[in-house]
C-alpha cells in the first residue's frame, strides 16, 4: 500500500504487508494476509470485522504475542513510533508491554486474577514500569481507581467482588496505570449490557482525550464505531478492504461488503419491513475462495474478481478501497 | 424437492449417497499421531496377545506349576528365556500365565467397579441434591482408604480365592469411579441440548440413555484404562504379602515375594515379573493418556 | 372466540440461596395473541431468560398461572405436559451447545418426531426431515454432518428444524441470535419472519439488542429485576418510552450513523440485588427522576395510554407528564 505524504514521526503505529498463518500438522489458518495500517498521533482506528477477519491476531502481533508454535508470521512489520516490534529483544518487548502498549481484552471474568486485588493488579504494572516502591505503586493505583469511577476505598477488594462493567473498568485502569502511547481494546464492550457499555464508551472517550492516547477499537459493531473512532478499517478474511474516515466510511461507503454490512443491521432509526443480510457463509479461513475472498458473496461480482486479488486503490487522500469494481476509477469520477 | 424424493425413496438408499464422516476414524488418526499412545498400544496389546497365546507357549502344569528342584535357579538361557526360580520351574512360562490372571482379574475388577460405580454416580450427577449428598457422603467414606488396604480388609475377611479378590478390588475401585462418572454427568446435564431434550419431550431416563452417557464415554474411557492399571498392581501388591493370588498359580506379585531371598545373586529372578509389571502400568497410561488427548481435540 | 393463545398471569419464580430468596421473576403477566411476535427485552439479571424457560416449564414456576390455548398447563402431571410440549417450542441460543455433538442433523431433527410416535415408519419420516431441512435453507447433502463441521448459522437452522418438527403453535426464540454474526443474523432473522408468515406460529422473542427487537416484534416487554416495568407495541415504545430505564435502554444502543446522532442518557451506579429485594421501586437507585416516593413505595402497572403499560411513579395518578 502507498503511503501518502505522512511524516513518519506522527504515526504511532504503522502496520505494512503483514502475513500470519496458523500451522498445524492438519491444516493451515490463513489468518491474517497482507493487513496495512496506520494509526496516527492522538486517533483511534476502528478495525471493524466478523468472525474469522484477522482482527484479534492483528492486535497480538502489536504486541509480539502471537501464540508461538503455531502461530508464524511469514511477512511485514509492525513499528511502534517508528522502532519495529517484530525484530525487538524480549527485554525490549517487556519494557514496551504495560509501558507504551497496552490491551483491554474482551472478556472482564477472565482477565482479572482472582487471587490478587484490584490494587495489586493495577499497581503491578506500575512497579515493573515506573521503578517506584510498592507502596507508592499502590497509591498510584488507587488514583487510577478513582479516575474510572470506582471508590478507591475499594482497591482492596478482589475482581469477585466486582460486577463485570465494574471489571472492564479495572481492566482500563490496568492498562492506563502506565499511559501507554497506544490502546489496544479488543471488543472490549461486547460482554457487558448495553447501559453499562454506554457508560465505559463515555469513560474511555473521556481518557482517550484526556491522554491524547491512540487507541485501536476492534469491533464488529458499527455502532461503537461511530460513537468512539476517527478513521475505520474495514477487515474481511484477514485483508483490509475498505479505509477511510468516517465520513467515508458512513457516508460514501464503497466495499460491497461494507454496504452489506450497513444493510443488515437493524437501526432503530430506520424500520424496514425485511433485513438484506448477505448471502452466504463467512470464508473459511483454511480454504480462501480463490482471487478477491469476498467474491462469492457479492451481488456485484465479475469474472475477474474470482481471478485475482484487486489492488489498493486510494479514491482520495483518506479513502482508500481494495476492490475490482474500483480499478479504474479516480478521484474526479466520485 | 420433489425429484429428490422420486430419486429416493428409502432413507438407505440417501444415506449411501451421503455417507457419515465416521467420528470413530478422526479419532483414531487423532491417536495415531501421538508416538508415545502408540508405542504404548503396542506394548499392551502385546502382553494381551501373550496372555491369550500362553498355553501355545507354555505348557501351565509341565512348565508353570511343577516343581522340578535339579534344575532350580539357572541363569537365562536359550532352553529358558527367562531362566528358572527357586523350584526349578520355566520364568518365562509362569509370566505368561501369571500375564493371563493379572489382566483378567484386572478387567474384571474394574468392570465390577465401573456398574456399580458408573450406576451410583450417574444417579448422583443427574439428581442433584439430597440424593446426590447421600450417596457421595457414602462414597467418600471408602475415599478414604488405600485401595490397598480396603481390599486386603475385604480379602482378609471373606478369604484369598479368585472371586473375592475381584469383588474385592472392584469394591475398593467403585468410589473412584462414582466421582468420576458423577462428574461427566453433572458437566453434561447442564448443556442446553439436554433442555432442549426435555423441550421435545424426552423423558428423563431417555434423556440420560441418549444424551448424556454418551458424551461422557471419552473420559470415563480414559479412566477406566488409568484404573485398569492401577488394579494390575493392587492385584500384585496384595500377591505380593500373601494376601492375593496364592502360591502355586503364578503371579507376577507373588513371584517378587518368593524370589525376593535370591534377589542378589540371581537378579533375573525378580526382574523378569518385576519388569512385567512395570511395562504392563506404564503402557496402560500411555494408552490412558492418548485416549484422552485424542478424544478432547481442545487438548492439543 | 378468543384469539388468546397465551395468558401469563402473576407468574413468579423464586430460588432459595443461602442469604435469601432470589426473586428471579416477580409478579409477570401479560397475553399474546394468535400469530403475533412479542418481544421480552432486559439486560443482564432481568428474568427475562427465565420466564421463557417457566413458560415451558422447563423450570418450575413458583406460583402463578400460564394458560395455553385454554389450558392451565401449571396443573399438567408429566405425562399430560410431555403431550403438550408439541405445541409449544424453543429455540435457543448458543448454536454450539444447543445440539448434541454426537448425533447428524438428521437424527438430531427426527428425535421429536420419534418421541411423539408422529410418523412410525422410518422412510416417511426421513421424507419429513428432508421437508424440514428445506424449510430452513439446510442443503440435502448435509444429512449426515455432524454439528462440529458446520457454522453457527446452520447449526442455528438446524435448532430451527428441530423446533418446528413437531408442528409446534408457538415457539419462544431465546436470543437466537445473539451469538451469530451480523451477516448472518439477518438471514436467520428473515427466515424466522417467513416460517411464522407461512405457518400461522406466535413467537416470544427474548433478547437483549433492542435494534434486533423493534424489528422483530409487535408488542415489547421491559424487563427490570424481575418486574415487567414497560409494555407496548413496538412503535408506541420506541416513539414514547414513559419508563425511565427503556428511556436510557433505548438511548444507550449504539447508533451505526454519523449525523443526526440521539443524545445520551446514562444511568448512574449499579443494578440492586435481586435477593429479598424491598418493596420499593427497584429502580430507584440509579433513575435520574427519582422522587421521594419511589423509595417507599413499589409503583404497579397502570394504562397510561391505549395498550401501553408502565409500571412508575412519574406516570399516573393523573401526572400525565410523559418523559420522552
Amino acid at each position: 500500500m502507498e503511503i501518502k505524504k505522512i511524516n513518519e514521526q506522527e504515526n504511532t503505529l504503522e502496520i505494512k504487508n503483514l502475513v500470519i498463518h496458523y500451522i498445524s500438522d492438519e491444516e493451515v489458518v490463513k489468518a491474517v494476509n497482507g493487513v496495512n495500517i496506520i494509526i496516527k498521533a492522538g486517533k483511534t482506528l476502528g478495525l471493524v470485522g466478523e468472525t474469522g477477519a484477522g482482527k484479534t491476531t492483528t492486535a497480538l502481533s502489536i504486541l509480539n504475542l502471537v501464540p508461538e508454535p503455531q502461530g508464524k508470521i511469514l511477512s511485514g512489520e509492525v513499528l511502534l513510533e517508528g522502532r519495529s516490534v517484530l525484530s525487538m529483544s524480549e527485554h525490549e518487548l517487556e519494557v514496551m508491554r504495560g509501558d507504551k502498549v497496552a490491551m483491554i481484552f474482551q472478556d472482564p471474568m477472565t482477565s482479572l486474577n482472582p487471587v490478587h486485588t484490584v490494587g495489586h493488579q493495577i499497581a503491578e504494572s506500575i512497579e515493573i514500569h515506573r521503578k517506584v516502591s510498592k507502596h507508592q505503586a499502590l497509591k498510584q493505583a488507587k488514583e487510577m481507581l478513582e479516575l474510572v469511577g470506582i471508590p478507591s476505598e475499594r482497591s482492596n477488594e478482589y475482581p469477585y467482588q466486582f460486577s463485570g462493567g465494574m471489571k472492564q473498568r479495572v481492566d482500563i485502569a490496568i492498562a492506563l496505570a502506565c499511559s501507554p502511547d497506544l490502546l489496544i481494546a479488543d471488543e472490549p464492550t461486547t460482554a457487558l449490557d448495553v447501559t453499562i457499555q454506554a457508560q465505559v464508551l463515555k469513560l474511555i472517550n473521556e481518557l482517550r482525550q484526556k491522554y491524547h492516547m491512540s487507541m485501536l477499537m476492534i469491533t464488529h459493531d458499527l455502532g461503537i464505531v461511530a460513537e468512539v473512532c476517527d478513521e475505520v478499517s474495514i477487515a474481511y478474511a484477514g485483508r483490509i478492504i475498505e479505509h477511510g474516515t468516517l465520513e467515508d466510511i458512513f457516508d460514501h461507503m464503497r466495499h460491497p461488503y461494507t454496504k452489506g454490512l450497513f444493510g443488515a443491521l437493524p437501526d432503530i432509526g430506520v424500520r424496514r419491513s425485511e433485513l438484506m443480510p448477505i448471502k452466504g457463509l463467512m470464508p473459511d479461513p483454511t480454504n480462501l475462495p480463490s482471487g478477491c475472498p469476498f467474491h462469492p458473496r457479492c451481488d456485484y461480482v465479475m469474472e475477474v474478481c474470482s481471478q485475482s486479488l484487486p489492488e489498493n486503490k486510494w479514491l482520495s487522500e483518506t479513502h482508500c478501497v481494495e476492490c475490482h469494481l474500483y480499478k479504474d476509477t479516480n478521484e474526479s469520477m466520485l | 424437492m420433489d425429484e429428490t424424493v422420486k430419486k429416493y425413496t428409502t432413507r438407505r438408499e440417501f444415506f449411501k449417497q451421503y455417507k457419515k464422516k465416521s467420528r470413530l476414524q478422526e479419532t483414531w488418526n487423532r491417536f495415531l499421531r501421538n508416538k508415545l499412545a502408540v508405542i504404548g498400544l503396542f506394548i499392551i496389546v502385546f502382553i494381551m496377545l501373550a496372555a491369550v497365546a500362553a498355553p501355545l507357549i507354555a505348557n501351565y502344569d509341565t512348565d508353570a506349576i511343577r516343581i522340578n528342584v535339579p534344575d532350580r535357579l539357572q541363569s537365562p538361557s536359550a532352553k529358558h528365556i527367562f531362566g528358572t526360580d527357586e523350584v526349578g520351574r520355566d520364568i518365562m512360562a509362569r509370566i505368561v500365565h501369571g500375564a493371563r490372571i493379572s489382566l483378567v482379574v484386572g478387567c474384571a475388577a474394574i468392570a465390577v467397579a465401573l456398574f456399580i460405580g458408573g450406576a451410583l454416580g450417574a444417579i448422583a450427577g443427574y439428581s442433584g441434591g439430597k440424593i446426590d449428598d447421600v450417596i457421595m457422603r457414602c462414597m467418600d467414606v471408602f475415599l478414604c482408604l488405600p485401595d490397598v488396604l480396603l481390599a486386603l480388609a475385604i480379602v482378609a475377611a471373606f478369604g484369598t480365592n479368585l472371586v473375592n479378590l475381584t469383588v474385592a478390588i472392584g469394591l475398593a475401585f467403585t468410589p473412584k469411579f462414582s466421582r468420576v462418572v458423577r462428574s461427566a454427568v453433572m458437566t453434561v446435564r447442564g448443556v442446553e441440548y439436554v433442555e432442549a431434550a426435555r423441550t421435545i419431550g424426552a423423558t428423563n431416563t431417555q434423556i440420560i440413555t441418549n444424551h448424556v452417557l454418551i458424551n461422557c464415554f471419552g473420559p470415563i474411557m480414559v479412566q477406566v484404562t488409568l484404573y485398569v492399571a492401577s488394579a494390575i498392581l493392587t492385584i500384585a501388591a496384595l500377591s505380593f504379602i500373601g494376601l492375593g493370588i496364592q502360591a502355586p498359580i503364578p503371579e507376577w506379585g507373588n513371584m517378587l515375594a518368593s524370589g525376593r531371598v535370591y534377589m542378589r545373586d540371581h537378579a533375573y529372578i525378580v526382574m523378569a515379573p518385576g519388569l512385567a509389571i512395570f511395562l504392563t502400568i506404564l503402557s496402560l497410561n500411555l494408552l490412558g493418556d492418548g485416549l484422552r488427548d485424542a478424544l478432547d481435540p481442545r487438548l492439543k | 372466540m378468543s384469539n388468546v393463545l397465551l395468558e401469563v398471569k402473576d407468574l413468579k419464580k423464586y430460588y432459595k440461596v443461602p442469604k435469601g430468596m432470589l426473586h428471579a421473576v416477580d409478579g409477570v403477566s401479560f397475553n399474546l395473541e394468535k400469530g403475533e411476535t412479542l418481544g421480552i427485552v432486559g439486560e443482564s439479571g432481568c428474568g427475562k431468560t427465565t420466564i421463557g424457560r417457566a413458560i415451558l416449564r422447563l423450570v418450575e414456576p413458583s406460583s402463578g398461572s400460564v394458560i395455553f390455548d385454554g389450558v392451565d398447563i401449571l396443573k399438567l402431571n408429566k405425562r399430560e405436559m410431555r403431550h403438550m410440549r408439541r405445541n409449544m417450542q424453543m429455540i435457543f441460543q448458543d448454536p454450539f451447545s444447543s445440539l448434541n455433538p454426537r448425533k447428524t442433523i438428521t437424527q438430531t431433527i427426527e428425535e421429536p418426531i420419534i418421541l411423539a410416535n408422529m410418523i412410525p415408519d422410518p422412510d416417511k419420516r426421513f421424507m419429513r426431515v428432508m421437508e424440514l431441512m428445506d424449510t430452513v435453507g439446510l442443503a440435502e447433502r448435509l444429512v449426515n454432518t455432524y454439528p462440529h463441521e458446520l457454522d453457527g448459522g446452520r447449526r442455528q437452522r438446524i435448532g430451527i428444524a428441530r423446533a418446528l418438527a413437531m408442528n409446534p403453535k408457538f415457539i419462544i426464540c431465546d436470543e437466537p441470535v445473539s451469538a451469530l454474526d451480523v451477516s448472518i443474523q439477518a438471514q436467520i432473522l428473515n427466515l424466522m419472519k417467513k416460517i411464522q408468515r407461512e405457518m400461522g406460529l406466535t413467537y416470544i422473542f427474548i433478547t437483549h439488542n433492542l435494534a434486533v427487537v423493534s424489528h422483530f416484534s409487535d408488542d415489547i416487554v421491559v424487563m427490570y429485576l424481575g418486574r415487567l416495568i414497560e409494555k407496548a407495541p413496538s412503535e408506541t415504545l420506541f416513539a414514547n418510552p414513559l419508563h425511565p430505564y427503556t428511556q436510557a435502554l433505548l438511548s444507550a444502543i449504539p447508533v451505526p450513523r454519523i449525523h443526526n446522532r440521539p443524545e445520551r442518557l446514562l444511568l448512574r451506579g449499579e443494578i440492586t440485588s435481586p435477593i429479598n429485594p424491598e418493596p420499593i421501586c427497584r429502580f430507584a437507585n440509579r433513575c435520574n427522576y427519582a422522587m421521594p416516593i419511589c423509595s417507599k413505595e413499589e409503583p404497579g402497572l397502570i394504562e397510561a395510554e391505549p395498550n401501553h403499560f408502565v409500571a412508575c411513579h412519574l406516570v399516573g395518578r393523573g401526572n400525565g407528564c410523559s418523559f420522552s
